[in-house]
């Protein structure tokens, strides 16, 4: 038995139970990486350290044992700026990115990967629900976007770019011709309202998410119909208006309602919105200043003055967005600014702090060389670029499919459950910290079922010790000492010979995406 | 190639066995027979053997000592160890890379005949720079003197003569009625050539018929004026004749001593009728060698020492039992078996005030205490031999030269904690100690002063070696542990300690080879005369390695408390070369510089961490006003950083972050915020790291941050004050020139125009910074800047 404190309360254990078991005992969390209950704690990743009254140094949790009368601090700022400081060195030597380039490079942030995958898979209702939690008008960009996200492509480098837009496109397109289009799910409502100045691209999206988050939102527009520039400025060869009213139908039949033919500053003012709505978002398109002093909102350089990662204007409750906020800039920005605005927005109505989305946590590996396009190019098919032969440059149904085949999986296989990722967003820890001349990105992939990213590795070890208790006929086993510790199988052996009967647990075990189902 | 003798793998594993703590000694066999290690060799190995393929994987890979692909037929060591390095080590291993035309992404010449690689320490410290081919060590190279030293080494391995100097034995006990004649026969003076005396010295005594042994001793210490020989007569002051040359032997020995034959040995009188060399007594070279214990500079080397580990230094033959037996060896461990019990001796050594010589200085007292109290059938005792600092080599000369003390030390020890088996883990770099310890310990199985029934008290030990295979991070002691028992030297974290829980989980004395040195001493002679010495809380003696820019560079054994003036300018001489004493570097990776202006620092355990150091295990770099300070602890971070076990992130990691800022720093790349984020990461190293390498790799910096920051601030400015930094520095050629064309003659690059008579330029953009033209220019007219 040892009675100690951890943050000042009191904690009973058994002898030999550790301070990692004392803390989970008293439900304070410490973060682990390289632990796992039922293998020997290997004290590698030094994330769990924690602070004991009269020792000179930090100590691991996990392996520390609870001795009676120990004082123990997990919250303080040393113990955190450890951690921090621990998560960020393995970070700076982690080759790999969690989100996809793609997926980064797209000012919506849509999970470009998820959605190839799913195309590739045949999952097309999931995939439709993918692209829409970040476009809300994904048939409509699916044929004027001019696709940043295929110049972030890694695919490009090798021959060339999968054709997101179109693949997109095809979701999107398939989706409303099924004759039951995919319909989010709406939260309760919250007995709020928002008003939304400008059908545009960025007003469609902003009324399109906050109206699924359980809020009544009525849009506004000067002109007869919805749409904006959309409606009005894009030439109508290249977006053919019944599918742009397709996808603004869609936002109606969700609940938004709309009132064309008003303007704001004729009969209804600004000051009426804010007295009868909870919030307001202004997305009216350009503005000249003039315009923008007489709603008594405060002019910025391009129009109306906002926070760059809220929205917010000067006036509370008041939020702006779209080319009225910035001049000339993408649709795919307008409708990324609409959902952004409504996380905000629904953060102001819920009475928290507005701080915005949050952003993702992230790592990125950066340019690549020569040798390692050959190591990516092994995770898709040898394929070209397949072009659309559909009237209007769509893709046929087996045509997206080989061409979603052709996407490398840049994205982590395991972004949603990496604990180096979890425990990094949660500390705070940047990726950039430290600048430094990273390791090659190698990936081996002779498993049938499992994947191997030596540049992910944190060195734990569990994999190694899983394989050794198993008593696997070669298992794996750390190569080298120091820096270039590596876990490699011995005598240069595939991984499928080492882990013959493991794989699924080590899998499971590895705390990031370094051993992975190929998936 | 041709098809593997796998014979050989089957035989060397039913030699050494199959167990899986085996599996160094299996590695060491097959390296030793293949020149690295096959990889069907190590399939076999798994297939007759415990040894798992994963387990060889790892093990093979963690020490330095094993390769994994063919070598060439000579491998050159490189010596890169702090004394080497700040002599240009670094040049030394580049002008043989240049001089082999070994190309960037190997490490062979094209003929497969020379392999290069660079070695941690050598310990030959005061040789620096040194290189080690074969068995056979070269000191002070110039990146100039490469190919003699290439073409001298083959000449010799024809000449059958490269296997070095194995010493015969001596099977005197006392001095010889006729006088002795002592040569130092550790690896410093073998290094400078004390075999081939010793070789000389026989012929001319088979020659002239003269019966006079000759008697190897263990290190003097005066490293600075090897090869030693001492030519002692009964009766008379001995004669100490220093840098000897083999051509040297025969006149030193007919000056001495009479040939059978004739009536009195040859004097001044008529030696001019019987040789030419001694024609005049005062003639070159026997007197230009001749110095007088009561000399100058040898009393001052000397006279502020304390002789207690090395205790008899240079007077007795390291393997000789009588002779240990004669001068008191093993009084002490009969003292304890026959008038002290276990607490006794224990209460003897805490009263000493004895504190661990490997670094931390934990009292030695305390750990014995822990293991005597544990209760448990089996316990180990382990000396820790693995004295892998850069710059100390105190250990490598006690165990050359004192092995029968050691021995008593632990045997004394062990019956204390009651142990009855023990290992002693030495470096595989010191494979002189390996013999000698390993002749010591068979000598003393069969005199009853190890193995069962010691001086049939009941008592039993069993003693083992265990050699290191290069790691320098197996010194700490649970990777150490790890290491003996068949495993990668990883350190784990402490608690349990060794004596709870150490080899194979059973409570364990691990000591240094010092520590177990001084134990004999103090139980003969008196735990008050040891605690009489030193300061307050450090008492007796500390060996310290005296090396860099010292003139009089060696081992010394000095009172703790002494002050770190004393050592380098009284002991050491201070500096040669008119240059002005800028800082020492005290305790190697863990430990730190200390500046010229706190030279009065006391050295003890206590003061020197207080200045941002620590006693280490007792290397002491002298640096010079040439040395840049950046440059420094780059070099110790680039070694921690490539000795760390990889384990934990803030070594494995972190270390590489600090040691990127200071390659940045050195390249002049650095930024402003350097400095704070060295001291960021340094800090949180210290205190998180896992094990005491980590927790003190950043000491080196630190404490050149915070005495030397300027050089910090200017290296920033990309301005290398001392004129080190390759990449901040330009070589020119001034009007002084005289167009004598030397330097375009020994320029490895052809930097240099051949131009006589005119004055020459540097062509800044081939120039490899080497330093060639400077060193050879007799105007001395090329300015570093």
């Amino acid at each position: 038995m040892a009675k100690l404190t951890i943050d000042n309360r009191e904690v009973d254990v058994a002898g030999g139970a550790t301070i990692l078991d004392a803390a989970s005992k008293l439900g304070i969390d410490i973060p682990t990486l390289c632990f796992l209950k039922g293998c020997k704690p290997s004290t590698s990743c030094m994330v769990c350290v924690v602070q004991v009254e009269g020792f000179a140094s930090l100590v691991p949790a996990c392996a520390t044992v609870a001795g009676d009368g120990m004082k123990v601090r997990s919250d303080c700022e040393q113990v955190h700026e450890a951690r921090r400081a621990a998560l960020e060195l393995l970070l700076s030597d982690h080759v790999g990115d969690c989100l996809g380039p793609c997926h980064t490079i797209c000012p919506a942030q849509m999970n470009i990967p998820l959605m190839i995958r799913q195309i590739a898979a045949g999952e097309l209702s999931d995939a439709i629900a993918t692209v829409k939690n970040d476009i809300a008008l994904p048939a409509v960009l699916g044929r004027i976007c001019p696709k940043p996200c295929e110049r972030g492509c890694r695919r490009a480098a090798i021959d060339d770019a999968v054709s997101i837009c179109l693949l997109k496109r095809y979701v999107a397109d398939v989706d409303l011709e099924s004759g039951k289009p995919y319909s989010p799910v709406r939260r309760p409502k919250r007995g709020k309202s928002a008003a939304i100045v400008g059908a545009g691209p960025a007003g469609l999206a902003a009324g399109y998410y906050l109206q699924q988050a359980g809020y009544d939102c009525t849009v506004f527009d000067q002109r007869e119909k919805p749409g904006g520039m959309l409606q009005y400025g894009v030439p109508e060869d290249e977006l053919p208006r019944d599918v742009l009213d397709k996808e603004i139908a869609l936002v109606e039949k969700l609940g938004v309602r709309f009132r064309c033919g008003t303007r704001i500053g004729d009969k209804i003012s600004l000051e009426d919105l804010r007295k009868d709505f909870d919030a307001v978002f202004i997305a009216v398109g350009t503005l000249e200043p003039e315009g923008v002093k007489s709603m008594g909102l405060k002019p910025g350089r391009n129009g109306i003055a906002v926070d760059g990662k809220t929205y917010q204007t000067n006036l509370p409750g008041v939020f702006a967005g779209g080319d009225a906020v910035h001049k000339r800039k993408l649709t795919v920005r307008a409708v990324a600014d609409g959902k952004e605005a409504a996380a905000s927005i629904d953060q102001y109505l819920s009475g928290q702090a507005v701080t915005g989305p949050a952003k993702p946590f992230n790592t990125r590996i950066g340019k690549i060389n020569d040798e390692e396009k050959g190591a990516f190019a092994a995770c898709g098919s040898a394929e070209s670029r397949v072009p659309p032969v559909q009237a209007g440059g769509g893709f046929a149904d087996g045509q997206a499919r080989l061409e979603a085949g052709r996407c490398l999986h840049c994205d982590c296989r395991k972004a949603d459950n990496c604990r180096l990722r979890e425990h990094s967003d949660q500390y705070g820890a940047r990726p950039g910290r430290y600048k430094v001349d990273r390791r090659s990105f190698v990936q081996q992939l002779q498993h049938p079922e499992v994947i191997y990213e030596s540049g992910k590795c944190i060195d734990c070890g569990l994999c190694i010790q899983i394989t050794a208790d198993a008593g696997e006929k070669l298992g794996l086993a750390f190569v080298g000492r120091g820096f270039d510790v590596r876990v490699a199988v011995p005598f240069d052996c595939s991984m499928a010979q080492a882990l013959e009967h493991t794989a699924a647990k080590c899998v499971v075990a590895c705390p990031t995406g370094a051993l992975a189902f190929t998936g | 190639m041709s098809e593997l003798d796998l014979t050989f793998v089957e035989r060397a594993v039913e030699r050494i066995g199959t167990e899986k703590e085996k599996v160094l000694e299996i590695l060491q066999a097959l390296q030793g027979e293949f020149g690295y290690l096959p990889k069907e060799g190590l399939e076999r190995v798994c297939e007759l053997t415990e040894i798992t393929p994963a387990a060889i994987a790892g093990v093979s890979t963690f020490y330095n000592q094993f390769r994994h692909r063919p070598a060439g037929r000579h491998i050159v060591n490189v010596c890169v160890g702090t004394a080497c390095h700040v002599k240009g080590a670094g040049q030394i291993y580049d002008a043989f890379r240049r001089y082999l035309k070994i190309p960037d992404d190997d490490d062979t010449d094209a003929e497969r005949l020379f392999t290069i690689d660079k070695i941690a320490c050598l310990g030959c410290c005061t040789l620096a720079p040194a290189v080690q081919i074969g068995q056979v060590t070269y000191g002070h190279l110039t990146p100039d003197s490469v190919s003699t030293v290439l073409s001298d080494y083959l000449r010799q391995e024809k000449a059958g003569a490269a296997e070095g100097a194995k010493a015969a034995k001596s099977q005197v006990a006392e001095m010889a009625p006729g006088g002795e004649i002592r040569i130092g026969l550790g690896s410093c003076c073998v290094a400078r050539g004390s075999g081939k005396l010793r070789k000389a010295l026989d012929e001319t005594l088979q020659r002239t018929g003269i019966n006079v042994p000759v008697k190897r001793v263990g290190c003097v210490g005066m490293c600075y004026q090897t090869p030693l020989l001492e030519i002692v007569l009964p009766g008379e002051r001995s004669f100490l004749y220093a840098r000897v040359g083999p051509e040297d032997a025969r006149a030193i020995v007919l000056r001495h001593f009479k040939m059978p034959g004739m009536k009195r040995r040859i004097s001044s009188a008529v030696s001019g009728a019987l040789d030419s060399i001694l024609t005049d007594q005062t003639s070159e070279p026997v007197t230009r060698h001749s110095i007088n214990v009561r000399e100058g500079h040898v009393a001052d080397f000397l006279g502020k020492q304390v002789h207690i580990a090395t205790e008899h230094c240079g007077v007795i033959d390291p393997v000789d039992l009588d002779e240990y037996l004669i001068r008191d060896g093993f009084k002490a461990l009969r003292t304890c078996i026959d008038d002290m019990d276990a607490e006794q001796v224990i209460a003897e050594i805490e009263k000493s005030g004895l504190r661990g010589r490997g670094g931390a200085g934990f009292p030695t007292h305390l750990k014995w205490s822990a293991v005597r109290r544990e209760k448990s059938e089996k316990k180990y005792i382990v000396c820790n031999g693995d004295e892998g600092d850069p710059g100390a080599f105190m250990d490598r000369m006690l165990m050359e030269s004192y092995p029968y003390r050691l021995l008593e030390g632990m045997a004394i020890a062990a019956r204390a904690v009651g142990a009855d088996e023990g290992y002693l883990y030495i470096r595989a770099e010191y494979p002189l100690a390996i013999e000698r310890v390993s002749e010591a310990i068979d000598r003393c199985k069969q005199h009853g002063f190890l193995g069962d029934d010691i001086m049939k008290s009941g008592f039993s030990l069993g003693l083992k070696i265990k050699p290191g295979a290069g790691a320098f991070v197996c010194g700490e002691e649970s990777a150490l542990m790890a290491s003996i028992e068949g495993r990668r030297g990883m350190p784990r974290l402490r608690p349990p300690f060794p004596a709870q829980s150490g080899l194979w989980e059973k409570p364990t004395l691990i000591n240094n080879v010092e520590t177990y040195a001084a134990v004999p001493w103090i139980i003969r002679t008196g735990s008050v005369e040891f605690a009489n010495l030193g300061t307050g809380a450090s008492k007796g003696t500390k060996v310290f390695a005296l090396a860099g820019k010292v003139a009089r560079g060696g081992l010394i054994e000095v009172p703790m408390g002494i002050s770190i003036r004393e050592i380098v300018e009284d002991i050491g001489g201070g500096i040669g070369g008119g240059l002005r004493f800028k800082a020492v570097q005290v305790g190697g990776p863990s430990g730190g510089c200390v500046p010229a202006s706190l030279a009065h620092t006391p050295v003890d355990y206590e003061t020197l961490k207080d200045v941002g150091a620590m006693m280490g295990s007792g290397g002491l770099v002298v640096l010079d006003e040439t040395d840049c300070m950046v440059d420094i602890a780059r070099y110790f971070l680039e070694f921690t950083q490539n000795q760390s076990c990889g384990r934990c992130t803030f070594c494995r990691i972190g270390t590489r972050r600090m040691l990127d800022i200071l390659e940045r720093l050195c390249a002049g790349e650095g930024k402003k915020t350097d400095i704070d984020e060295l001291e960021h990461l340094a800090e949180i190293i210290k205190a998180s790291s896992l094990c005491g390498l980590g927790k003190t790799a950043p000491n080196p910096v630190l404490s050149t941050i915070k005495y030397f920051r300027s050089e910090y601030e200017a290296h920033i400015e990309k301005r290398c004050p001392t004129a080190k930094c390759k990449a901040l520095i330009s070589y020119t050629v001034t009007d002084d020139c005289i167009g004598c064309t030397l330097c375009a003659q020994h320029c490895p690059v052809d930097a240099i125009e051949y131009k006589p008579y005119e004055e020459h330029e540097i062509d800044d953009e081939k120039c490899i910074r080497c330093g060639t033209c400077k060193t050879i220019c007799p105007a001395d007219a090329v300015k570093v800047e």
